[in-house]
């Protein structure tokens, strides 16, 4: 079964960006639940925004009137650009992107979707049509999705160069479908992938194919959104594009089980047709804690922090690499790290057990780390967006101690 | 002085019709009316709380915003939207600090009580400690309510997978019945109600829940609706509609079959006795799965089992969770055997945040609670109570066709004609803005809108059963 195992490691408690085991032992978090734990673990104003509404009202669903839910759709909407402001509250990144496909869709009246090879949105029936890693597609039908060439320049046949993958989705639409498509969906920087990022310039290509093709394009920021890519809030504004739906999950409510679709009013029309009702989606408590998370961000800067961090992050692994012949690539921005391990540099293959043994080792040295790409021999770095400096140097002189020590 | 002979005639009058319907009054709506002859109104039963005042945005404001930033097709129970701020056990408390009976449970969910000590605390204790790391690394809480739900399944359903709602819950079940069986085509209700993505949205069969979007390998059998059916309560009659799609519409093996076992959204309607012991006779031949979507019926609604389909002595192959698991939480489960289990390690499965501390902390405070305070007795006791004060109205009121379900997961059927059963959905409105008005809450199901679902939290009580049958009764008098 192709998992990530830490053998027995059972963490009782967290703190902003550390996780104590039960014996009290202190571990650096450099993988945040899955870049899910966004502000820290139990940060203190989440957790009061978080008490005080558990103790007044925790569910009511959408069929009454509460405060909580509209206030955080406002703050959402004024973090997006363009026309996006209407917010479907949803419990995961999964179940928002199944909204997202029904919108795209619905809309176009059209059935095929675009997504990249080597993606990842979701795990139920219809995302696992989506997403494009082999190892989390379960043989079922899924029909109507075209995988196209993935924009990656380490690894891609095209190296950086946008035009030539952008290419392959109009050889797609063209060949592959009527000429009218539902929609287009990727992430920006892929997460479970390895911390790809797109090749420069490759949305705003893609993006004005899909639309001629009358589809829909949509950003899974799901991991790269509030801040956390340092340059920007959200992962589609390095591509210098805006999208027609945007998802998003995991970091949004610090943990909580939150998910949430943002669409034009005229996307979201469409949905008023018939009746799309979710039980817990944009429930006080979530609701509450969300527009903490929000606030939290902007009180505490995180986003120049991330890009501080990550750029002297980024800097001494890129030096890391200059020591060490296993690592392949340096990838990502912000708090967004991928460290690509390969055992022979041209040919790039992939240093699967030498990654595995690594990771062992840096959780007996105190940090825990990401593993991903098709390989498992990405390191994944997407720490709480507390991490700071002295982390950063921690995590890297402890790699470069168990590379050196391989 | 007009106005005294008005009154004494008006309380004449008041304690003719009082007499007249003495059979459907309770004791304590009948003594308010005796000692307050001026206005005769069902009295709520006391309650020691008094929420804060509040100071948050008036209602026409969260309205303008909901209208700029949330979906469009959110819908509101009433015309004039009911604004909540506060909730404790079976009672929500509005902006202005008055006091409503939620005889809903907020669509079912709130199962011990809108903040309930215990499961609050559990909650508020996790939180503080850690809310999230994901299944990769270990941790007590996912475990110890695993353990826990696996002790209340029957058989051998002791694999528990964590997920964050129905919907994901049911889309797992599916995906896993259709890994298990190498079958695509699955079997489900009309009037079925089992989730909006896009396996569940097939699997649905409402209309007014089902966008015109492509929804593969999904037959709607006849529902075994002992009010509207056309074989009445004969449930193996209408196991045999299964048997036809199996034979006609399929190649003779599927991948499963799913029914909650009292349809929710549907409307109450219980499946006719005898049905689910044919059917999975049925779908086992054809080496089909069986899925029991107890999402509202489980935890003890239904008073008289644990679970709704204990209800027709069968033993499903998977069961799926949500709503009243976590009271209210964010948290649905699938339950199965190891052996169906399995199939699911050829490939990579993770949900985020399924499985998380705080919620599966919440979930075993949930069990917890339901059984140190008995709550499927009172639900089985309070229930029957309640369904018998209503079948009482039935006997006053020609609108209501037909009162069902059992516990705690009521139905009331409102009719314009008892033999046609002519469906009164203008009249079910009108009777839940006005008992809204007179501070109970209830909900409403079926396609025609027009029944009226009770699925209080089951800490319901005897006096707030009294109070909302008096209710009920007084604004259908005055119709």
């Amino acid at each position: 079964m192709i998992r990530l195992k830490l053998r027995k490691l059972n963490i009782v408690e967290g703190k902003m960006q550390y996780l104590f085991d039960e014996n009290g032992r202190r571990y650096l978090d450099a993988f945040a639940g899955i870049v899910t734990v966004s502000c820290g673990h139990c940060h203190p104003d989440i957790l009061r925004a978080i008490e005080e509404q558990n103790k007044l009202l925790q569910h009511a669903t959408t069929i009454y009137l509460h405060h909580a839910i509209g206030d955080f759709a406002e703050g959402l909407a004024a973090k997006m650009p363009g026309n996006l402001k209407v917010v479907y509250f949803v419990n995961s990144g999964t179940e928002a992107n199944e909204l997202a496909m029904l919108m795209a869709r619905l809309y176009s009246g059209n059935l095929g979707m675009i997504a990249l090879r080597n993606a990842y949105h979701g795990g139920s029936a219809a995302t696992i049509g989506l997403t494009a890693l082999n190892t989390w597609k379960y043989p079922i039908p899924q029909g109507e999705i075209h995988h196209v060439v993935n924009p990656n320049p380490y690894r891609g046949v095209f190296g950086a160069d946008a035009n030539l993958y952008a290419q392959d989705v109009q050889d797609h639409i063209d060949h592959g479908t009527s000429g009218r498509v539902a929609g287009y969906i990727s992430e920006t920087i892929q997460g479970v992938g390895g911390a790809v990022e797109l090749a420069p310039g490759y949305l705003k290509l893609v993006y004005d194919m899909v639309r001629k093709a009358g589809g829909v394009c949509i950003a899974d920021e799901v991991q790269t959104g509030f801040g956390r890519t340092g340059s920007h809030y959200w992962g589609f504004q390095t591509q210098d594009v805006v999208p027609d739906i945007v998802t998003m999950a995991k970091g949004i409510g610090n943990g909580l089980p939150l998910g949430a679709v943002v669409t034009t009013p005229e996307i979201a029309q469409v949905m008023a047709q018939k009746i799309q009702f979710n039980t817990f989606g944009g429930n006080p408590v979530c609701s509450a804690g969300g527009l903490a998370v929000l606030k939290v961000l902007d009180k505490e800067n995180r986003q120049k922090h991330c890009a501080d961090v990550g750029s002297h992050l980024i800097g001494r692994l890129k030096d890391l690499q200059q020591k060490h012949d296993i690592i392949g690539d340096v990838r990502g921005r912000g708090l967004m790290v991928g460290i690509e391990l390969v055992t022979d540099r041209k040919e790039k293959t992939p240093a699967k057990a030498e990654t595995a043994v690594l990771f062992e080792k840096l959780r007996e040295l105190g940090i825990l780390v990401g593993k991903g790409g098709l390989h498992g021999n990405v390191f994944r770095i997407k720490p709480p967006m507390c991490f700071n400096k002295d982390d950063a140097d921690f995590l890297v002189d402890a790699l470069d101690y168990s590379i050196t020590k391989l | 002085m007009l106005r005294k002979i008005f009154e004494s005639r008006g309380s004449a009058l008041l304690r003719l019709r009082l007499n007249q319907s003495r059979r459907c009054l309770t004791k304590l709506a009948y003594e308010t009316a005796e000692n307050d002859h001026q206005h005769f109104v069902p009295k709520m039963p006391a309650f020691d709380y008094k929420p804060p005042p509040y100071d948050g945005p008036s209602a026409a404001e969260i309205l303008a915003k909901r209208q700029r930033h949330l979906n469009p097709c959110m819908t509101y129970l009433y015309t004039n939207p009911l604004y909540l701020v506060d909730g404790k056990m079976q009672y929500l408390f509005d902006e202005s600090g008055r006091r409503y009976l939620d005889a809903f449970g907020c669509i079912a969910t709130v199962s011990c009580g809108h903040c309930h000590p215990q499961v609050l605390e559990a909650i508020l204790n996790q939180t503080k400690k850690l809310q999230h790391t994901t299944a990769l690394y270990l941790n007590r809480p996912i475990v110890d309510f695993a353990e826990a739900l696996a002790s209340k399944t029957p058989g051998d359903l002791n694999v528990v997978f964590f997920t964050n709602s129905g919907t994901e819950a049911n889309e797992l079940a599916l995906l896993i019945a259709r890994l298990y069986t190498g079958s695509h085509d699955i079997i489900s209700l009309r009037n079925g109600y089992h989730g909006n993505a896009s396996a569940t949205m097939a699997a649905t069969a409402q209309r007014n829940h089902k966008y015109n979007v492509l929804q593969t390998g999904i037959h709607h059998a006849l529902n075994p609706d002992p009010y509207r059916g056309i074989h009445g309560s004969d449930g193996p009659k209408y196991a045999k509609d299964v048997d036809e799609i199996i034979m006609y519409g399929t190649s003779g093996r599927i991948a499963g079959f799913i029914s909650e076992a009292i349809q929710g959204v549907g409307g109450v309607y219980e499946l006719a006795p005898g049905y689910l012991p044919e059917v999975y006779n049925s779908v086992r031949k054809a080496g089909g799965l069986c899925i029991a979507d107890e999402v509202q019926t489980g935890f003890a609604r239904t008073g008289s089992h644990f679970w709704g389909f204990e209800a027709q002595g069968v033993v499903p192959d998977i069961i799926t969770l949500a709503k009243g698991i976590g009271n209210g939480v964010p948290l649905g489960a699938v339950v199965t055997t190891p052996e169906i289990a399995k199939v699911m390690t050829s490939h990579g499965y993770l949900n985020t945040f399924g499985g998380n501390p705080v919620s599966t902390t919440a979930g075993l405070a949930v069990l917890k609670v339901i059984e140190n305070e008995k709550l499927q007795q009172n639900a089985s006791t309070v229930g029957t109570y309640l369904k018998n004060q209503l079948l009482d109205l039935k006997e006053k009121h020609e609108i209501i066709g037909d009162v069902r379900g059992r516990g705690f997961l009521l139905g009331i059927e409102l009719v314009t004609d008892r033999e046609l059963k002519t469906p009164a959905p203008l009249e079910t409105l009108h009777v839940m803005e006005q008992m809204r008005d007179m501070g109970v809450l209830i909900g409403k199901g079926g396609v025609h809108g027009n029944i009226f679902r009770i699925t209080p939290a089951l800490c319901f009580t005897k006096e707030d059963a009294d109070f909302l049958v008096a209710t009920m009764d007084y604004v259908m008098s005055k119709m």
